[in-house]
């Protein structure tokens, strides 16, 4: 293995990329909780989900994580009756996209507070090379 | 300059006491034992310095080049300061002792 | 045995405890991964039996490797705070408190390393 606090940060550092790809579709559903289709009868904008791999980065040799592909949430749209509007279809039903608020700001937290651990990872472990080399310094 | 005072002290003999040597680095008093007399003790104090002395500049050359890890250049480092600073006191313990012999009335 | 064995043990220690902070590091980047299992390695106690074994039957000056021992091991179920469905089982929690563990040790191994290697560098000055 190679230097071990080495890798430590390039791990920590993979998962703070990887939360902060992981707030972007969130907050992308969250902007478009409401986003209908433009035509009649058109779907409106389809909730994202994000899911995590492990793999194995050849040229630091540690297993870092990474977003392994960007989904799509196949569960069914809201319907609300509002005949007059553009997106109305047939029976003047609206579809409106299957994004839940609540769900997507407890995700947010979630999201936070892996992000701010990994981030407690990396500046732990810089410390801990810092005063590994401070053990040179001094008298 | 350590091989050079290694091969001075073998000619003059045993005029210094071993104590702080033992002291200072037990390590290299145990295995210069083996070898009687004090030329023994100077010998694997010096190449005791020198060994830890290209260890540590090895180990620098490596961390330079990104090759290894902060602990291991650190150790190697601190182990040649360690012996290097033993060969130092050892060697102005002889000097001050090949002063003292030449000053001695004839 | 005098200060060259507290060097060599510091230093395992040392090597140990950046090895663990790896696996926390991992932990934690992985806590969102499905199906990932926290990790940790042997207690340094541990391995420290193993050397006094290995010290009794070689040579007292050297301290042979037993890494092969440090390399990652899955929590045992009972040992990890929460299981959810994904079937990950990392508490940041747990990683948080680890990471603590781990900073305060190496900070007083390198605070004893750097004194004793003061003590020595001044015990050696004529």
């Amino acid at each position: 293995m190679i230097d071990p606090l080495q890798a430590s940060v390039q791990i920590a550092s993979s998962g703070l990329e990887a939360q902060s790809d992981r707030l972007r579709i969130v907050s992308e559903n969250l902007a478009n909780a409401n986003s209908t289709g433009r035509t009649a009868g058109a779907d409106p904008y389809r909730r994202k989900t994000v899911t995590f791999a492990s793999e194995m980065d050849r040229a630091a040799g540690v297993r870092v994580v990474k977003i392994k592909d960007i989904g799509i949430d196949r569960s069914p749209f809201r319907v609300e009756y509002e005949p007059n509007h553009p997106a109305a279809g047939q029976d003047g039903y609206v579809k409106l996209p299957n994004v839940n608020m609540l769900i997507e700001m407890a995700d947010m937290r979630e999201t936070n507070r892996s992000y701010e651990a990994n981030l407690q990872v990396v500046k732990q472990t810089r410390s801990m090379v810092a005063m590994t080399i401070d053990l040179l310094k001094g008298a | 300059m350590l091989e050079a005072v290694s091969s001075i002290l073998k000619g003059i003999g045993n005029v210094v006491q071993t104590n702080d040597i033992a002291k200072a680095s037990p390590a290299a008093l145990r295995s210069a034992q083996a070898s009687a007399g004090f030329d023994g003790v100077m010998e694997q104090v010096a190449a005791d310095a020198i060994g830890t002395l290209k260890a540590g500049e090895a180990a620098s050359i490596s961390s330079i080049q990104g090759k290894v890890s902060a602990q291991r250049v650190v150790e190697a480092v601190m182990s040649a300061e360690q012996t290097l600073q033993v060969a130092v006191a050892v060697r102005d313990k002889v000097v001050q002792a090949y002063q003292e012999v030449t000053r001695m009335a004839i | 045995m005098g200060p060259v064995y507290l060097f060599d043990l510091a230093s395992s220690q040392a090597r140990w405890l950046s090895l663990r902070q790896a696996t926390v590091s991992s932990n934690v980047a992985n806590a969102n991964t499905p199906g990932y299992r926290a990790q940790d390695i042997e207690p340094f106690s541990k391995l420290l039996d193993e050397k006094v074994v290995a010290l009794a039957v070689t040579s007292p000056l050297h301290l042979t490797s037993t890494e092969t021992s440090l390399r990652p091991q899955g929590t045992r179920k009972e040992d990890s705070w929460e299981i959810v469905h994904s079937g990950n089982s990392v508490s940041l929690e747990q990683e948080m408190l680890k990471a603590g563990d781990i900073n305060r040790d190496y900070s007083l191994s390198t605070a004893i390393v750097k004194s004793f290697h003061r003590m020595l560098m001044t015990s050696a000055k004529s």
